[in-house]
């Protein structure tokens, strides 16, 4: 089969969409940030976003670039598995709002690192903070790298060039919004990608001889027949139970870990309208992940049966390929302008978790008296200083940093979703236990990466480069650690006179809405112990060989 | 311990349980490979039960927790209020 190198033929129309739709982020930005009247309006939207809007913004805040680009290559390459792989982010945002979203909206958090400063002291939350913001790093490393090869490629620019005009533009409106300017940006940002991704793909389908088209996320399965005879494998499984098993800690756990999600809860006018954003979150994000696994169908099919093979250097932009062969040159523009609106929506939400770390949960902790006006002053030095240090690290990137985001998923997953869970619902968890945690299975993820010692790894291939098989061991190792060490401290009165765990687990009463104090609620040895022997064992059978 | 507090923990570990089978569901038809195979909507099982649960399966969960949830903080609410009265 003929492969072509493929290339844009006529970038004019996708200038000027991606141009109008830079006005008009500029525009809400400009108009929101208006509305911002202290610092914590800046960090939270005044708590006042409703429930459509933020439902739009959190569906919008995870979609990255990924959705239109990196999704429909991994389905082109590794077919169904990526498939059960991407299924599961959706429940990111109900399982951090059952678990601890409302919780810490009620405590008035900024960041999930504010709880953890709360609940288990300063150093602790320290050593959160550079996790926490190593992986927003990460994850707006890949899309400011990505939304400057987009404009490399419609521009016609060389990438420094694209990343630098690109990147400021971006973070300019970060800053000038806020997050009353975020919030707003993604809902529109998610109307637009779901437009031009969904609607232009029902004319692929009708072109491909689908009958389906009016519903692409789900009708298609009269192209089912086809796809089997020309790609048999397309619907098989393939990999092992621990492979399945392992996108539980690596990815449903590390979405629970990324602040820029759980931000998105404390947004929320109050929790009746955050639970309700959660309904719609699960709507919007549905309707454009089915349709994805329907674009990736879609390029596998074209892939196998059209005459020019696409070039495995282009996987990554089956979307936009398929759109200029079947669709007119408007339209692939106005795809284009829908694929970077959604890594924009991502660096946005990945700025604002950046700057409230440094500014609230760094800044305002070492001098806590500063003024309402220099703190607003700091956030926006905050959020331009994170977005500046993303573009010139995305400039000539270390290698460790770019290998995988999913890796960082992983990250977030061993270092910051336990701690957070067991301190909102656990009260024996102490200081003690949360440090060696953070620290020891924080560390050991890294050191079992491949990205370290090649050879010091849990399993080989993809499970081990994008932190699956280290996560299937770290979680767990994370939560045995915490609870073990917290019930060890906890009956050593000399240790526990050191620090005010009484004050500790007032606080895990007070943020589930109790006015009174029991020392009963959340408070079950049992518990720990089940936690601690099950948490155990599936350390066990996650470092034994096989099974991926 | 109120009824109240027995309801949050009930809650929260059904709907941890519900919420996970709903995304998980490939991590049942690769322990249960008699599953496969099956063609349901014109698609194989594994694929589109997953697919469908993953969307408005979940989107059924999450509606009937937001409900719960929401009575239950109204429920917290009101014994909180009661108990300053007292």
């Amino acid at each position: 089969m003929e492969q072509q190198q493929w290339a844009l033929e006529s970038p004019t129309l996708g200038i000027i969409f991606v141009g109008a739709s830079f006005i008009i982020f500029y525009l809400i930005g400009w108009y929101s940030q208006k509305m911002a009247k202290s610092s914590t309006d800046y960090w939270t939207a005044g708590r006042s976003i409703g429930a459509v809007t933020n439902g739009l913004g959190m569906a919008s805040s995870y979609m990255s670039l990924a959705t239109f680009m990196g999704v429909t290559a991994l389905i082109l390459k590794l077919k169904v598995p990526f498939v059960y792989m991407w299924i599961q982010f959706s429940l990111s945002i109900p399982l951090i709002t059952l678990w601890y979203g409302t919780p810490l909206r009620r405590m008035g958090a900024f960041t999930p690192a504010h709880f953890v400063r709360e609940r288990y002291g300063l150093k602790t939350s320290y050593i959160t903070v550079v996790f926490m913001i190593l992986i927003m790093v990460m994850y707006a490393l890949g899309q400011m790298i990505g939304v400057a090869k987009v404009f490399e490629m419609l521009f016609g620019i060389n990438y420094t060039i694209a990343l630098i005009c690109g990147g400021a533009l971006i973070v300019g409106y970060v800053t000038i919004g806020g997050m009353y300017g975020t919030s707003y940006n993604a809902a529109f940002q998610m109307v637009l990608m779901g437009v031009a991704f969904v609607i232009p793909l029902g004319a692929i389908m009708k072109a491909m001889g689908g009958t389906g088209w009016y519903f692409p996320p789900l009708f298609y399965s009269d192209m089912v027949p086809a796809m089997l005879e020309a790609v048999p494998d397309f619907f098989d499984m393939k990999y092992g139970l621990k492979w399945y098993a392992a996108l539980i800690p690596c990815f449903t756990l590390g979405a629970m870990g990324l602040p820029h999600l759980g931000m998105r809860v404390y947004t929320a006018s109050n929790l009746k309208s955050a639970r309700g954003a959660m309904v719609w979150f699960t709507f919007f994000c549905g309707i454009v992940f089915c349709s994805t696994y329907t674009m990736g169908f879609s390029g596998v099919f074209f892939q196998a049966t059209s005459s020019t093979g696409i070039a495995p250097t282009d996987y990554d932009k089956i979307t936009l390929i398929l759109n200029s062969v079947y669709n007119p040159a408007w339209v692939l523009a106005f795809v284009i302008a829908g694929a970077i609106a959604a890594g924009l929506s991502t660096i946005s939400a990945n700025l604002m978790a950046i700057g409230a770390m440094i500014a609230q949960d760094i800044i305002a902790t070492i001098k806590p008296d500063l003024s309402d006006r220099t703190m607003k002053i700091i956030g926006y030095l905050a959020i331009s200083g994170g977005g500046l240090a993303s573009i010139l690290i995305a400039l000539n990137p270390p290698t460790f940093l770019v290998v995988s985001i999913l890796w960082a998923f992983g990250l977030a997953g061993v270092t910051v979703a336990p701690l957070v869970i067991l301190g909102v619902w656990w009260k024996p968890a102490n200081r003690y236990g949360a440090t060696v945690a953070i620290l020891g299975a924080g560390l050991t993820y890294i050191a079992i990466s491949p990205y370290i010692f090649p050879n010091f790894v849990i399993s080989s291939g993809l499970p081990s480069s994008v932190g699956m098989s280290g996560s299937l061991f770290c979680v767990p190792l994370c939560f045995f650690l915490h609870t073990t060490v917290s019930m060890i401290t906890d009956s050593m009165p000399s240790l526990m006179a050191k620090i005010p765990h009484q004050k500790d687990k007032e606080l895990v009463d007070s943020i589930h809405g109790w006015s009174d104090y029991s020392e009963e609620r959340y408070n079950s040895k049992s518990a720990g112990i089940i936690i601690a022997a099950v948490s155990l064992c599936i350390c066990i059978w996650a470092a034994l060989p096989g099974g991926w | 311990m109120n009824s109240a507090y027995k309801k949050e923990i009930r809650y929260t570990l059904i709907f941890s349980v519900l919420l996970l089978m709903s995304g998980h569901l490939g991590l049942v038809f690769v322990a249960f490979p008699g599953l496969q195979g099956h063609m349901i909507f014109g698609f194989p099982s594994q694929y589109i039960i997953p697919v469908v649960m993953g969307w408005l399966g979940l989107m059924v969960i999450v509606a009937v927790q937001a409900k719960l949830t929401n009575d239950l903080d109204d429920e917290i609410e009101e014994l909180a209020a009661s108990d300053e009265n007292v």
